[in-house]
């Protein structure tokens, strides 16, 4: 069997889902066996290769998550959305129930550490946020969820195992559900 | 007290009349999904999630508030209601804005325990992300209809067992809330007596004491089954 | 008050009214009104008056006469012949050439502006001739506000043979013989139920009666309420003493003052010539009866929140069973009708079961009244036997479609009903056939649809409709109802999948079997007909996937 190719993403989220996947361990050994880490975070990669899995972190927030994901969708086989954020929002949709723009005002004007001077950045080249933050399905395809804010790194390690080695994984079989 | 026979699941079961689907089921350790009922206050069918299917009725019924009859034969696992089951607890979750992550119920929350239970690992429809107020106006407690399910298990325990009838509904449709008195803030209900039951009641991290941090809330609905109980026996 | 008394009563109102040679009825019913009814009907009954002729010509206010998008309407009796938009204007023209020349108006006349010939004696115009009017009788005819008028066509004749001449039972089984069923919508058979009540021991039974008729495009029980209150309240009062009930409630719509204030007022009529009360018409049956007005809340014509609701609580459903019959009002046995049931009940009463049966299919007994709307000629009430066609209701009677355009589909049962397209034109219009389409009976309302309608939009109205009106008791409706409407919206903007449509029919299907009550049960029905008749019209506006 050939290595697959495995990329893990961060869009819209906190990165405690990757630090969660480095809690798997030495068991980072057993991916490593079956799998080349070809993108991440914590690999430097400039353009998103074709790979196997895209393991996928955090919601669709701005016109450049947007960009990415679709891209991410045309170059990878199963698309993985990883943690809550990915699968429901989560804390980046609390944003949702306000306008952006009020969003805006309080963070970069209103706040205490601006002392009142603050001004909401606006420069061509920044990205710009989308009214709501959607989870990943509501843009592509997803072919698998794990939930959790994090998962758990045994929850990580199972799901990326079984893939790898051209299992499915059943999330409640295995009694690895969990939000929050 | 004569008893009669019910087929539960293709199992034959001898149980007492006037009791309920749900209450039989319990007793026989099948389980029933809910979310509305609490033993010990008045059943009201809302949730939706304990509904069978009884033979010779083509309509789903509410295992709360239907009785058992003679011979009744009752189905609690068919796919259909399964599927309906998962629907309803996406739909709980789509409503309103339940972020687990930073809920002081996370870990011990009766929502999160449905969807374990219903295998849902993500929400097929759009969540609707309304606004909701929290409420903090209590010295103690805290309101945060974010996280309310409309259970309205608060309301009854408020008006049954302390009579003090703080809560209500206000509204209708995606737009109903629970209110404290007429819709005023709930610190300044002249209704309240802060017993804390409908804390307890609640089944979610809707109604919570101040001094609790994420996850930390422990919730004990039992108490509110077993208060109802030793009224009784002293009646 | 005794019934030989009341007999003397009836007579003298029968009397007086042998001794007019003629009746001029204004229809005062709430169509008319809004277009000026009541000023005609002023200044006809002064110019009546200085003319001297009040003494052969009696000119009262009557209820809906059908027609209603031609009103004003005045009827000239014994000829029957209608005239339509009378103003303050052309009113001289009748008091000159039909009242006083005894010559009838060919331009004024009902319809004159579409039909080649119309009709001196509207019975032969199309519109009514296809008719037959059993609950709307005398609606139109007389003076909803004189309990006096009610006397003179043989009102309260049926409460005083079914006092003095039948046992509660009989009553029941004439109801039963008649095959009689809800005319709410659902068509329980009203016997059945009748006996259901009967059959449980209370020392305290209720009688309700349902107006709280909120369908869009639906006014029949507006109507009788309005045009015929005694009719509803005779009807009640049968049925109090056919089930052993002391108390009967109306319930009525707030959004219908009219009828509210009628109702009261017949109800004070009824009790002063105690036809309510105690010991009614010196028998031994007692009955009271009280209006309740709706607050305005859709789901309280359900009954179980129709109850809650009178007894002051949200208006909110209860799971059945227990049915209303067995715990209904304050937990006692409780009979619950629509308007228009309570509306046939008299002539069930006063000719037998049978008479009744013999109108309409085999299934479906009777008539039925139906609100015509939409793009339809002739909107307004009429009442068909039960089996009458839907092409004989849009095209004979209703006068087709506006404008000459394209019939392309009925709507009938409002929100909770569904859409009939134009190849099922010949379906005849009873309980079962409306069904079997998808469709349902409803209370009534039949909004008629041209080309121009989208049927999308069609069911997302309907769907905004119950979104709104949901009580928000049960999860499937409350939540449920908002996700298919946000859904239909995203379709009929053109921006939704093949997924949205499957998720669609999905929760469609859900809500329909989960929901509490019929609120829920219903609203997606506007959604699965139209989904069943015009599904291509939802697929062309399906995103292609990329």
């Amino acid at each position: 069997m050939s290595k697959k190719k495995l990329a893990t993403v961060w869009l819209g989220g906190c990165s405690g889902c990757h630090m969660s996947l480095l809690d798997i361990d030495e068991r980072i050994l057993d991916v490593a066996k079956l799998a080349d880490i070809v993108k991440s975070p914590v690999v430097d990669g400039k353009e998103f290769p074709e790979v196997d899995i895209a393991l996928v972190e955090g919601s669709v927030t701005s016109d450049e998550h947007h960009r990415e994901i679709l891209h991410i969708r045309k170059h990878c086989k199963t698309l993985i959305a990883f943690g809550d954020c990915a699968v429901m929002t989560n804390v980046t949709g609390m944003r949702n129930y306000f306008d952006l723009k009020d969003v805006f005002e309080t963070s970069y004007v209103h706040a205490i550490s601006n002392d009142h001077i603050g001004l909401v950045p606006d420069h061509p080249s920044l990205l710009k946020l989308n009214d709501k933050v959607v989870p990943l399905q509501e843009v592509v395809k997803v072919d698998f969820v794990i939930p959790g804010c994090p998962p758990d790194a045994d929850t990580i390690f199972y799901v990326l195992f079984e893939f790898l080695n051209d299992r499915i994984p059943n999330l409640s079989e295995a009694k690895k559900l969990k939000y929050g | 007290m004569n008893k009669i026979s019910v087929t539960i699941d293709e199992k034959k079961f001898d149980v007492e009349p006037q009791k309920t689907i749900l209450e039989v089921c319990r007793e026989n350790g099948i389980e029933i999904l809910t979310m509305c009922h609490l033993k010990g206050i008045i059943d009201i069918g809302a949730c939706r999630l304990c509904l069978v299917e009884v033979e010779g009725i083509n309509k789903l019924l509410s295992a709360c508030t239907t009785k058992v009859a003679p011979n009744m034969s009752i189905k609690t696992t068919t796919d259909r209601i399964k599927r309906y089951q998962r629907i309803t607890t996406e739909l709980f979750f789509a409503e309103r804005n339940h972020v687990c992550a930073v809920c002081v119920s996370n870990g011990k929350c009766e929502l999160q325990n449905l969807g374990y239970k219903v295998e849902l690992d993500h929400i097929r429809y759009p969540h609707l992300f309304p606004q909701c107020e929290v409420d903090t106006s209590h010295p103690w407690y805290v309101m945060d209809h974010n996280r309310c399910i409309m259970c309205t298990r608060c309301v009854r325990v408020c008006n049954e067992v302390e009579g003090a009838h703080n809560w209500d509904v206000m509204n209708r449709g995606h737009q109903v809330r629970i209110i404290s008195d007429f819709n005023t803030p709930w610190g300044q209900s002249t209704t309240c007596t802060s017993c804390g039951k409908c804390l307890h009641a609640c089944p979610t991290g809707a109604i919570w004491p101040k001094a609790i941090v994420q996850g930390q809330l422990e919730k004990n609905p039992v108490m509110v089954t077993e208060l109802v109980e030793r009224r009784k026996m002293k009646l | 008050m005794n019934r030989h008394e009341l007999q003397a009563i009836v007579e003298k109102a029968k009397d007086k009214h042998k001794q007019m040679k003629h009746k001029i009825c204004v229809c005062c019913g709430a169509g008319c009104i809004s277009s000026g009814s009541e000023e005609v009907l002023k200044k006809l009954q002064d110019e009546i008056k200085t003319r001297g002729l009040d003494k052969e010509i009696e000119v009262v206010p009557s209820g809906c006469m059908g027609p209603c998008n031609q009103g004003p309407l005045v009827k000239h009796l014994p000829e029957n012949t209608i005239y339509q938009h009378v103003n303050c204007e052309n009113l001289d023209r009748i008091i000159q050439s039909q009242i006083v020349e005894g010559k009838p108006i060919e331009d004024m006349l009902l319809f004159a502006d579409s039909r080649e010939k119309p009709f001196v004696n509207a019975s032969e115009d199309p519109f009514f001739k296809k008719q037959l009017k059993i609950a709307l009788k005398d609606c139109g005819d007389i003076n909803p506000e004189e309990i006096e008028d009610y006397f003179a066509v043989g009102g309260y004749q049926a409460l005083d043979k079914a006092l003095f001449r039948m046992s509660p039972e009989e009553v029941i089984s004439e109801v039963k013989q008649s095959r009689i069923r809800g005319r709410g919508g659902a068509g329980y058979p009203t016997g059945l139920k009748w006996e259901t009540v009967y059959k449980y021991v209370s020392p305290q039974k209720y009688v309700i009666c349902n107006g709280d008729e909120g369908d869009p495009g639906a006014f029949m029980d507006r109507s009788v309420l309005e045009g015929n209150p005694h009719r509803i309240i005779e009807g009640m009062t049968i049925a109090g003493y056919a089930i052993g009930a002391s108390k009967g409630f109306a319930y009525i719509r707030g959004e219908y003052p009219l009828a509210i204030k009628r109702f009261e007022q017949a109800i004070k009529q009824a009790t002063k010539h105690g036809l309510l009360g105690k010991n009614i018409l010196g028998s031994e049956f007692s009955f009271e009866m009280e209006v309740r007005i709706g607050a305005g809340a859709f789901v309280c014509g359900e009954e179980t929140a129709l109850i809650a609701s009178i007894e002051g609580k949200r208006g909110t459903p209860k799971p059945r069973p227990p049915f209303p019959a067995e715990s209904g009002l304050w937990g006692k046995p409780t009979l619950i009708n629509n308007v228009e049931s309570f509306a046939a009940i008299a002539p069930i009463i006063q000719n037998d079961g049978e008479w009744y049966s013999e109108t309409g299919t085999a299934k479906s007994a009777g008539t039925k009244v139906f609100a015509l709307a939409g793009k339809i000629n002739y909107s307004g009430l009429i009442e068909v036997p039960m089996g009458t066609t839907l092409r004989e209701v849009v095209f004979e009677i209703g006068g087709g479609i506006q404008g000459g355009g394209e019939f392309k589909a009925a709507q009938t049962g409002g929100p909770s009903g569904g859409c009939i397209p134009a190849e099922h034109l010949d379906v005849k219009m009873d309980y079962e056939s409306l069904t079997s389409l998808g469709s349902i009976m409803g209370s009534g309302g039949l909004i008629v649809m041209d080309q121009s309608s989208d049927m999308v939009d069609v069911a997302r109205f309907f769907m905004e409709f119950c979104m709104d009106e949901s009580c928000g008791k049960c999860v499937p409706c409350r939540v449920g109802t908002k996700m298919m409407h946000d859904l239909l919206q995203k379709i009929y903007d053109g921006k939704a999948s093949q997924i949205d449509l499957d998720r669609l029919e999905e929760l469609a299907v859900y809500v329909k079997e989960t929901s509490l009550c019929g609120l829920g049960g219903s609203a997606p029905n506007p959604l699965l007909s139209t989904l069943r008749h015009f599904r291509q019209e939802y697929e062309s506006k399906i995103l292609k996937e990329a």
